[in-house]
């Protein structure tokens, strides 16, 4: 299988620095925006050209669910949540999948998380 | 030339729930349903618009050549589009702009699902490739969960509760219950709906809308074709489209959702008119939840006063503003490509006089509100009855 280019895939650096326990965001060369590896071009100016933020994947809970009803692919996992959560030092917010949790009293809103690395079958591990 | 007006000449729809018939089958019978409803025959349109999201799971996409074909009217261009849960109404609003432009005087539009023979499972990983799959689907999040993670963060901002949600539920199947068409017939109590099972909290089993197949067809025309025809009709006078980040991370505000605010400003600036002046609406309650963050972005109720007014029956049908005659999502059902043009064979049967019991007695204006996945594309329509003199 042929590569797109010779850059490696924006998804695959952003693996890559989770399994690091990171969040790797891009910053905006010309206004100093702050985005998600994942997104190409500037919010605020459109801009192309970034620095590698890489953020600590820590954070607070934003908000949640308990899937009592698994996916497929996820019908392993046992009890989970799947988390969205707000990045320390930044107004980024990501998701990612908090195994162990049963019910809401586990998981108040404002909860720490922090990044975990990914799983190729999971995506974004996340632990208290 | 372009068209200055563009209406709707005629309706129709399939029952929504589980079909024994395959995708096209179940097409064609909304098709021909519009088409007689309209009073014309399949050769006066011109193009048909058709919205579908998950045909390959009934073996076939590029499925509007195939439809036009078994009209009879091969020669004729249709055009496929999908916009997961919202494709019916960006779809309809394609169609609509297409006929506005003067490209057309008469055409299909025609939405169509089938997907419950996949079973519950994997049509639940179907749904999830609408999400943004890289940060939600592929962490375990599935539909349900996206809304419940929603409803979790509104019932934590706004102080609502789990019984807040249960009252859409139970207020629309009792809707449902007199439309002939809706998928669950089936009256709830919140009782039932709290004790149902949880599927992703706090959502529970009757907090959510069916899979369901079916299809719906329109037959939209210029006003100058719609007078010809001598038949009722009625006019889109607004029309708006709008945008969110794909994924629920990307926005700032959970509890609102950005495309139907910006849809439903260009659609009540381009009709004229105010919310105050809709006398029902047909919104998108995939879960329940999602009918009050809707009902408060369309302006109907104050940010965070949606859960009351519904509690207090301000949108059941003898209410200020009746929302989802139809039975909506929740009852009537959601076969996703075919939901938004549902929505407004809905608005078409009531100013007709063919809602039945469920008509809202005198209504004028109405709006449609149809979004995909978590509101990353939605659409608004508001229509107006056209008196026939």
């Amino acid at each position: 299988m042929e590569k797109l280019s010779a850059q490696e895939s924006t998804h695959q650096k952003f693996i890559e620095a989770a399994n690091r326990k990171k969040i790797l965001a891009h910053k905006c060369t010309n206004c100093g925006h702050l985005m998600l590896e994942t997104v190409l071009f500037c919010e605020k100016c459109s801009g192309s050209k970034f620095e590698h933020a890489e953020l600590e994947g820590t954070g607070t809970v934003v908000t949640y669910t308990i899937q009592a009803v698994a996916p497929e692919g996820f019908e392993d996992a046992g009890s989970y949540a799947w988390v969205v959560f707000k990045i320390d030092n930044s107004h980024l917010r990501a998701s990612g999948f908090l195994p162990g949790i049963k019910t809401p009293a586990e998981l108040p809103i404002g909860t720490r998380v922090r990044v975990a690395g990914f799983d190729p079958k999971h995506g974004l591990m996340l632990q208290k | 030339m372009t068209n200055s007006k563009v209406c709707v000449l005629g309706a129709g729809s399939t029952k929504y729930g589980k079909l024994n018939e395959n995708i096209i089958e179940i097409a064609l019978s909304a098709a021909k349903d519009a088409i007689e409803s309209a009073g014309i025959t399949p050769k006066e349109i011109q193009a048909g618009y058709i919205s579908n999201v998950f045909g390959v799971a009934d073996k076939q996409v590029h499925m509007a050549p195939v439809i036009m074909s078994n009209l009879g009217i091969s020669h004729v261009p249709g055009l496929t589009i999908e916009s997961a849960c919202g494709s019916g109404s960006v779809m309809f609003r394609e169609a609509y702009a297409n006929v506005a432009a003067g490209f057309y005087d008469c055409l299909l539009a025609l939405g169509v699902e089938k997907v419950t023979h996949t079973g519950t499972v994997h049509s639940t990983t179907l749904f999830s490739y609408c999400s943004d799959f890289f940060y939600e689907g592929g962490n375990g999040a599935s539909f349900p969960g996206l809304f419940a993670s929603m409803a979790r963060a509104y019932m934590n901002t706004h102080k609502a509760t789990e019984e807040d949600l249960a009252n859409v539920a139970v207020k629309n199947h009792d809707n449902g219950l007199l439309n002939p068409k809706a998928h669950v017939h089936k009256k709830i109590t919140v009782d039932d709906v709290l004790k149902s099972p949880v599927v992703a909290s706090p959502l529970k089993l009757l907090d959510c809308c069916p899979f369901s197949d079916g299809a719906s067809a329109t037959i939209l025309c210029s006003e100058e074709f719609a007078k010809k025809s001598g038949r009722p009709y009625m006019e889109v006078i607004g029309s708006g489209r709008g945008a969110s980040p794909a994924a629920v991370q990307g926005r700032e505000d959970i509890t609102t959702i950005p495309s139907t605010v910006a849809a439903a400003r260009q659609a009540y600036k381009m009709a004229g008119v105010t919310p105050k002046d809709i006398n029902f609406a047909e919104v998108h309650d995939c879960f329940t939840i999602a009918e009050i963050i809707d009902i408060e972005d369309l302006g109907f109720f104050p940010k965070g006063k949606a859960a009351h007014a519904v509690r207090d029956g301000a949108t059941r049908l003898k209410g200020e503003i009746p929302v989802n005659p139809s039975g909506g999502l929740k009852s009537k059902g959601h076969p996703i490509g075919a939901t938004g043009v549902g929505q407004v064979v809905e608005v078409f049967e009531q100013f007709t006089g063919k809602a039945g019991e469920r008509t809202v007695p005198g209504a004028k204006i109405a709006l449609t509100h149809n979004f995909g996945a978590t509101g990353a594309s939605a659409a608004v329509h508001i229509f107006r009855k056209v008196d026939r003199k």
